[in-house]
C-alpha cells in the first residue's frame, strides 16, 4: 500500500486534506474541548469530516490526533487515554477511506520547549511521540505525519520516536514564518537546514505547513526543494484569521485567492499539497481542479 | 571596573544571553556601591534594546530572546534586594496581570511575553493558561495592577478577548485598566475592533507597548 502511495507521488501531485479542528467546531465541538476526545465520544462526526475530504478529492487524510501526544493531552488530564484516543483516530480515518486512498497519522507539537529554553528533554519528547506513533500504527495508518513543528530538535525527536516503534514512512512538516531575512521557524531553523537534517534522519517526505499564505508558501517550498531529494509537502493557511462583524472568524485569503497560487506551489516542487488553518473540503475540491487543469494543459 | 568599563560589559552579557556574567557584573556593581537604578538604565537596558533590534532585523530568534531575558532576570535578582522603595518606583514599570484566556491551553507565546516583561522591569502576575476571565479582574484588583495582557492562540478563543472587554465594561472597570491582546490570530485591527488598548505582534513589541502605556518611554 505504501509503495503505491509513493508511486502516486511520482506520477502526479497528491492531494492531502485541510483543517480538522474547525470542521469539528462547526459540528459542535466546544471551546477548550480537545478534539481527540471526539474519536471516542463522537466517532460518527470525525468519520464524516474525513469522508467529506475524501469526497472533495483528498488522496490522503490526516487523523484527528494533532494534539494527541501524551504530553499535550496531559494539559487536559487525558494522558492516560493517549493510546486509546490515537488508535481510535487511526481507525476512524481508515473506516472513512475508500479503496486506494490513504491515511496519515497526525502528530503535532507537544507544546513544551526543549532545554535550555524550557524544561523538556529530547528523551522525554522522543518517548511521547513513540507512544503516539505506536497507537496510530496499530490503528492502521499508512504513514505517520509529524506536523507544524517549530523546533527542528523536536521534529527530529518525533521522527526518532516514530521510527523506534514502527517501520511506517514518516512525513515531517515544519512551520516557517516570513522573517526579514527569509523563511525561518520561530526557533531560527531555515527550510534548507530543516530539510537536509530531516532527510538525513530518515524522513520519507518533508514540507511546510500553517502560518504562511499560499502565496508565501510557494517561495518557502522552493527553498525546501533546493535542499532535499525527498517529496515535498505544502499545506498553507488560508491567510490570516480575522474577526468578522458577526463575531465569527474568517481568513484573509478567499478560496479563489488561495487556489490561485496552487499551481505555483506545485511548480516550486511540492508533490503533496493540502491546506491548514482556514481551509475546508471546498478548498480541496478547488485545488483538485486547479491541479488537474494544470496536468491537462 | 569603572562605570564606563562595566556598563558595556553588562550590555554584552544580555546580548550574549550569558547569565553567569550578567549576575557577576551585578554583584560587582553592588559591591562597588554604584547607583543601581543607573546601572540598570545604562548597563543592562541597552543590552535588552539591542536584543530587540536583533530580533526585529531577523538576526535573533526565540532561543536567543529567551536566554537574553533569563540573563536580564538573573541580573535583576541580584539588584532587586538593594533597591530602596523610591528607586523601585522610578525603575519598575508597574504591575501586570497576564495569562492565556479560558478554553486555550497554549502558553509558549504568553510565557515569552511574561518573561520579557519581567526582564523589562515589570512586576508580572502570570496566571498561566486556560484562565477564567473573572480571575484576570480579581487578580488585577487585588494586587493593584493597571495592565492586563490576554493571550489567545486559537481563532475560537480569541473571542474571549472581546468578551473580556465587555466584562470589564459590565463591572464599570473599563477605564481603570489598560488591556493588551496578543496571540497568533490577534492583530492591530482586532484590538481596535474589540476596544482593547493595544496589540503587540511579538514579545519585544509587547514590552515596548507596555512601557508606553505605563508612561515609561
Amino acid at each position: 500500500m505504501n509503495t503505491s502511495l509513493f508511486d502516486l507521488i511520482r506520477r502526479r501531485p497528491v492531494l492531502l486534506d485541510g483543517a480538522m479542528g474547525t470542521e469539528l467546531m462547526a459540528r459542535g465541538l466546544g471551546l477548550g474541548v480537545p478534539p481527540e476526545l471526539w474519536n471516542e465520544d463522537r466517532p460518527d462526526v470525525v468519520r464524516e469530516v474525513h469522508a467529506a475530504y475524501f469526497a472533495a478529492g483528498s488522496d490522503v487524510v490526516s487523523t484527528n490526533s494533532f494534539g494527541g501526544t501524551p504530553l499535550k493531552l496531559a494539559a487536559h488530564g487525558l494522558e492516560a487515554r493517549a493510546y486509546a484516543l490515537n488508535r481510535a483516530a487511526a481507525r476512524l480515518a481508515r473506516e472513512a477511506a475508500p479503496p486506494g486512498r490513504y491515511v496519515a497519522g497526525s502528530m503535532g507539537p507537544t507544546g513544551k520547549f526543549l532545554e535550555p529554553q524550557g524544561p523538556a528533554t529530547v528523551a522525554e519528547l522522543t518517548a511521547a511521540y513513540a507512544e503516539q506513533a505506536r497507537a496510530l500504527a496499530e490503528g492502521g495508518v499508512d504513514v505517520l505525519i509529524v506536523e507544524t513543528q517549530y523546533d527542528l530538535r523536536e521534529a527530529l525527536a518525533a521522527l526518532e520516536g516514530a521510527r523506534r516503534v514502527s517501520p511506517l514512512p514518516v512525513f515531517v512538516t515544519m512551520t516557517f514564518s516570513a522573517f526579514p531575512r527569509g523563511y525561518f521557524t520561530i526557533m531560527g531553523d531555515s527550510p534548507a537546514a530543516a530539510a537536509a537534517a530531516l532527510e538525513k534522519a530518515g524522513a520519507s517526505a518533508v514540507g511546510a505547513n500553517c502560518m504562511l499564505t499560499s502565496e508565501q508558501m510557494a517561495g518557502c517550498i522552493r527553498a525546501l526543494k533546493a535542499a532535499t531529494t525527498l517529496p515535498v509537502i505544502a499545506q498553507a493557511n488560508a491567510g490570516q484569521p480575522v474577526a468578522r462583524p458577526d463575531g465569527t472568524v474568517g481568513y484573509t485569503q478567499s478560496l479563489e485567492e488561495f487556489v490561485r497560487f496552487v499551481p505555483d506551489i506545485v511548480e516550486g516542487g511540492a508533490r503533496l499539497i493540502g491546506g491548514c488553518c482556514g481551509t475546508t473540503p471546498a478548498y480541496i475540491r478547488a485545488m483538485a481542479r486547479a491541479v488537474n487543469r494544470k496536468e491537462e494543459a | 571596573m569603572t562605570k564606563d568599563e562595566i556598563y558595556p560589559k553588562m550590555s554584552e552579557a544580555i546580548v550574549a544571553g550569558d547569565r553567569a556574567a550578567a549576575r557577576a557584573l551585578a554583584e560587582e556593581a553592588v559591591r562597588s556601591g554604584f547607583d543601581l537604578p543607573e546601572v540598570v538604565e545604562k548597563g543592562y537596558v541597552p543590552g535588552l534594546q539591542k536584543v530587540g533590534e536583533l530580533w526585529e532585523s531577523g538576526e535573533y530568534f526565540l532561543p536567543e530572546l529567551i536566554t537574553s531575558a533569563e540573563a536580564m532576570k538573573s541580573a535583576m535578582a541580584v539588584l532587586d534586594p538593594h533597591f530602596n522603595r523610591r528607586d523601585l518606583a522610578g525603575q519598575m514599570g508597574g504591575k501586570v496581570v497576564i495569562g492565556t484566556v479560558e478554553g486555550d491551553i497554549h502558553d509558549i507565546g504568553k510565557n515569552l511575553v511574561s518573561s520579557m516583561l519581567q526582564a523589562g522591569g515589570f512586576e508580572v502576575f502570570d496566571l498561566g493558561a486556560d484562565v477564567k476571565l473573572e480571575r484576570f479582574i480579581e487578580t488585577a484588583e487585588s494586587v493593584g495592577a493597571r495592565l492586563i495582557c490576554l493571550s489567545a492562540l486559537l481563532t475560537t478563543t480569541m473571542m474571549n478577548q472581546r468578551r473580556f472587554i465587555g466584562l470589564l465594561r459590565d463591572k464599570g472597570l473599563r477605564d481603570k485598566y489598560k488591556v493588551l491582546v496578543g496571540g497568533a490570530p490577534a492583530s492591530r485591527k482586532w484590538a481596535e475592533e474589540i476596544g482593547a488598548d493595544g496589540y503587540a505582534e511579538n514579545a519585544v513589541a509587547a514590552v515596548k507597548l507596555a512601557k508606553s502605556l505605563a508612561g515609561r518611554s
